[in-house]
């Protein structure tokens, strides 16, 4: 073991004095990686951070980090899915008043008819609506 | 959380052991830089915030996870390539594939190393050495013995166990001692 650690003690410093005395071309390359590195962490730690607006009134209350982390993390959820939902029963419903409105309407006009005392087979021929027309004219 | 001077400073100390040991991966100097940058990268958008102790041990572990993708998606390739040259016709392809293989040993490095002074030729010996070691020995020997990371810690980066780090690192140990007395090198 003492000869195993011994041995690697050599090639490490063999391997240190080599990647101390690298090509001028990747000792550049390698500079430019570390800034471009540098440059995209300062960029993320200064992008900002969206917070909800309800988690504002509860910022004076006590509580943890964890459970503050929590709490933005279900408002964020349910400040997506609310309008979500929203949109989906008021669809639903528009269609709804659109069916009931047709029904009535529906409705009306043959409670119309049942009641009227012109026969019904009246409706169906031509010269009914120019006596109609003609009537209204006059 | 490390500042950017801490940041920068870690990785000013780190980029040049981790573009060796993605050279001894890969043996491409292009690739190799890309792997690294890669892996400054990673380490900058998704570890910044952590602590500055911290980062020598997320870094070593990028490291080797990009070498691994890299390989993953070399590999994909290779099989796209060769799917795509069994499909075209035979006599487009009449290189031999052991002409580029030979070309290795005969490259600047070893060529560069003639010129050099004593000691210069034998770290090119030995690094030329370590670059033939299997690849599972040559990582668990680096990270062992050149980053330092204990046996627990090598093999959570390496993902195996504890003892397969010990039977790596004694082997590569062996091997690597044995083609350097062939070469007339005794560490």
């Amino acid at each position: 073991m003492n000869n195993e650690a011994e041995f690697a003690y050599r090639v490490r410093q063999a391997l240190d004095e080599s990647a101390d005395r690298l090509d001028y071309r990747v000792s550049l390359r390698l500079e430019k990686a570390r800034r471009l590195a540098v440059e995209r962490s300062v960029a993320k730690q200064a992008a900002p951070v969206w917070v909800p607006a309800l988690q504002l009134a509860s910022e004076g209350a006590p509580s943890t980090e964890d459970s503050r982390t929590r709490m933005s993390a279900w408002l964020l959820r349910f400040g997506l899915a609310a309008p979500l939902l929203a949109l989906a029963l008021g669809i639903v419903g528009i269609k709804q008043w659109q069916n009931d409105r047709m029904v009535a309407e529906t409705a009306d006009l043959d409670f119309a008819v049942l009641l009227d005392d012109t026969p019904i087979d009246t409706y169906a021929h031509q010269g009914f609506g120019v006596f109609l027309r003609e009537e209204n004219g006059m | 959380m490390a500042t950017r001077e801490e940041l920068s400073e870690f990785l000013a100390a780190a980029e040049r052991r981790a573009y060796k040991q993605a050279l001894f991966a890969v043996r491409d100097q292009d690739n190799a830089l890309d792997i690294v940058q890669d892996a400054m990268c990673k380490l900058a958008e998704n570890y910044g915030d952590r602590p500055p102790h911290e980062l020598p041990l997320l870094f070593t572990r990028i490291v080797q996870n990009t070498i691994h993708d890299f390989f993953r998606r070399q590999k994909v390739r290779t099989t796209w390539i060769t799917l795509f040259s069994a499909l075209s016709s035979a006599d487009e392809d009449e290189t031999d594939p052991l002409e580029s293989m030979e070309a290795r040993p005969g490259s600047s490095s070893a060529e560069s190393a003639a010129d050099h002074v004593e000691r210069s030729q034998v770290v090119n010996i030995i690094e030329q050495e370590i670059s033939r070691l299997p690849a599972r020995q040559r990582e668990a020997f680096l990270l062992r013995y050149w980053e330092d990371l204990d046996v627990a810690e090598t093999a959570a980066t390496m993902k195996c166990s504890e003892g397969s780090v010990k039977t790596h690192c004694s082997r590569a140990t062996q091997a690597l001692a044995k083609a350097l007395r062939a070469r007339g090198i005794d560490l």
